[in-house]
């Protein structure tokens, strides 16, 4: 490993900063779209997430600072994200409204809302952040164990929401009726299910997970403040990242470290004395998207396409 | 429905104005003091009323090219990277074109935004046309390859010289800005119009647009009548696209010095809003573009107060939150049921 490290003329700092990098923007992202993942598996299209992440990064942070505990900053900025995903459960799912417009203008709101809330605090040199948590005897690994096994818990909550949210969603009665509604929402409705409660949810749960996620961004060292632009975009690379790993928990989480690298890369190039532009790197996590997205058409002319078949579509019990 | 959508566009303004202040309240800000600041600096006198129309004419255009793709129950939410790239082609052609005269210069541009507009727009229309990927993903994110692109260009390749060190790209030639018309409105804003009008026509009138309409309305319907839907769903999609990159170079050239990645400024996604108010229809387009404008121009100003310009964003949300409520709940209606009493 040193040895391939010597020859591409890479120093151990540089990798390893690259390595730390690549799991804080996977965690990011991971968190943003697994909730996005979850209201989509139920049939709900959320484009608010850049809106509803920005929202939880200003509540996470004034939380953190005025409490002095970033892990209250991080329920608050969840809860802040429900705040503003109610928005849509309301409009998109109680009135039945077009998917696409209201997350839209929820991205607007939130957007506005964030700033707004933080107008006072832009340049607030308070600071209340995680501090990084050795996994005992596994941090103790050269080279992963300081990176991997080094890391601050949000990191490892996003794991653990992970294999929660794999668990509800494949073991679990509630877990079927959110794919029942979003298959074919007529049929789960037939079958006993609240189409309208289970959506709301999941679209609560949703916003809950981006809320936690641009927390994320203002109570660890990565940010660590707020600041307008914070999310800068992120909120649609999450949104990307449902389609590049196919609504499920496991390969979104694969994709959020392979995004997540790219994200690293632009930041940590440098050291590496990469002559490549940084900023056409950054374009790579959309391109790849529109290709899974091209690829995942042309496969489901033979399968059935990992898309939930009710996506998007609004239900109206009276319409049935 | 369609004929109450004015007064649901009333009852949505009414909220957002309502909510705002309660907004307003909260964070200790004078609620009067501000709704009077942006209505002076919006619609208050002739000099920020050209202000307003300026603003209204990239909102209206991008409203537009996404009603254009509406007529086919499609999404454009890509409007915003086609004006990015609109933009960009014009400015291509400006640096080619620096020594042209300015009429010519201004006409290559425009011509050049929309190609470039429907360039951005081509790839998904294909897409969906040919292999029925959605659209709504595809635009969207075209839309941050755009303005990656553009960052790309003012550091690199399209670097200022004389820009001081500072990532700019340089500033459009000379000749190559539109005249003003009334006040601060430039030529724009008569363009804009007439595009407005040239698509209205076309949609509800010409040929090709009844049978967008009828495409739109039914697949199956179209194909009895031998319309190829691949054709029209690609042709719709670029016909957007070209409007909205066609908004890009009035843009550039109305408004903007040079190029830079703020050039939409959320006008793509504004636009979609104001497309949604106006029921998809040109006419209402063109109206809801001027009160947006107003709301945008009034929130820049309103910061001399000491209030947040992102009231502005909220507003325009709320807007749209308030008018769609009003619109669903006028639908329902209130039935008398006889219950039976059941006596046990």
């Amino acid at each position: 490993m040193i040895g391939l490290l010597a020859a591409l003329d890479i120093s151990e700092a540089a990798f390893l900063g690259l390595v730390v990098a690549t799991i804080q923007f996977a965690t990011l992202l991971y968190l943003a779209a697994l909730g996005e993942a979850i209201a989509e598996r139920s049939g709900v299209l959320n484009l608010g997430v850049e809106g509803m992440m920005a929202v939880g990064a200003v509540c996470g942070y004034i939380g953190a600072v005025s409490t002095g505990s970033p892990w209250l900053g991080l329920v608050i900025g969840a809860l802040a994200g429900a705040g503003a995903a109610g928005v849509h459960a309301v409009v998109a799912v109680g009135l039945g409204a077009d998917q696409v417009v209201s997350g839209l203008a929820l991205t607007i709101l939130g957007l506005g809302l964030a700033n707004f809330i933080g107008d006072g605090y832009t340049d607030d040199p308070r600071r209340s952040q995680f501090t990084d948590i050795d996994i005992p005897l596994l941090s103790d690994i050269p080279w992963i164990g300081e990176t991997v096994f080094s890391t601050t818990p949000v990191t490892y909550l996003a794991v653990a929401l992970g294999l929660g949210t794999w668990f509800v969603m494949n073991r679990t009665a509630l877990g079927l009726g959110v794919r029942a509604v979003g298959e074919s929402a007529s049929t789960a409705d037939a079958a006993g299910h609240s189409v309208a409660v289970i959506r709301a949810v999941a679209v609560l749960v949703g916003g809950a997970f981006a809320g936690l996620s641009g927390a994320y961004l203002t109570t660890t060292a990565i940010v660590g403040a707020w600041s307008e632009g914070l999310i800068a975009g992120r909120g649609w690379i999450a949104v990307a990242l449902v389609i590049f790993g196919a609504w499920r928990a496991g390969r979104v989480a694969t994709g959020a470290v392979i995004f997540g690298f790219t994200l690293a890369l632009q930041t940590r190039l440098q050291p590496f004395g990469v002559d490549f532009s940084p900023i056409l790197l950054s374009m790579l996590p959309y391109i790849l998207t529109v290709i899974v997205l091209i690829v995942i058409s042309i496969r489901a002319r033979h399968q059935p396409s990992p898309a939930p078949a009710g996506l998007g579509i609004a239900y109206r019990r009276e319409e049935r | 429905m369609r004929g109450g959508q004015p007064i649901a566009f009333v009852v949505g303004l009414v909220f957002a104005l309502v909510v705002g202040a309660a907004l307003l309240t909260i964070s200790g800000d004078p609620v009067f003091d501000t709704y009077q600041r942006m209505w002076d600096r919006s619609f208050g006198t002739a000099d920020t009323l050209s202000a307003t129309f300026n603003r209204a004419v990239p909102l209206a255009l991008a409203g537009l090219a996404v009603s254009i793709a509406a007529t086919m129950g499609l999404w454009n939410i890509g409007a915003e990277g086609q004006i990015m790239f609109g933009a960009t082609a014009a400015t291509l052609v400006g640096r080619i074109g620096a020594e042209w005269p300015s009429p010519v210069l201004i006409v290559a541009m425009l011509i050049g935004a929309a190609l470039g507009g429907a360039l951005w727009a081509l790839g998904p229309g294909l897409a969906k046309a040919e292999i029925g990927v959605s659209e709504i993903i595809t635009t969207l994110m075209l839309n941050e390859v755009a303005v990656r692109l553009i960052v790309y260009l003012q550091t690199g390749p399209w670097k200022d010289p004389d820009g001081f060190g500072f990532p700019q790209i340089t500033v459009k030639p000379e000749g190559s800005q539109l005249g003003i018309i009334w006040e601060r409105s430039h030529l724009g804003v008569l363009i804009a119009l007439a595009v407005i009008a040239g698509f209205a026509w076309f949609v509800n009138r010409s040929v090709w647009g009844y049978e967008l309409r009828i495409a739109g309305a039914s697949a199956k319907t179209a194909a009895y009548a031998g319309i190829s839907m691949r054709k029209k769903v690609l042709g719709v999609l670029v016909l957007s696209g070209a409007v909205a990159g066609f908004a890009g170079g009035v843009e550039l050239a109305g408004t903007a010095a040079r190029l830079n990645e703020n050039i939409s400024n959320g006008f793509g996604f504004a636009g979609i809003i104001v497309a949604a108010l106006a029921l998809m229809r040109p006419s209402g387009v063109a109206l809801v573009a001027v009160f947006f404008g107003a709301v945008q121009v009034g929130g820049q100003s309103i910061q001399t107060l000491g209030v947040s310009p992102a009231v502005a964003g909220i507003l325009q949300a709320l807007i749209l939150f308030g008018a769609i409520g009003a619109a669903v709940l006028s639908t329902y209606q209130v039935a008398l049921v006889e219950r039976k009493v059941v006596t046990p």
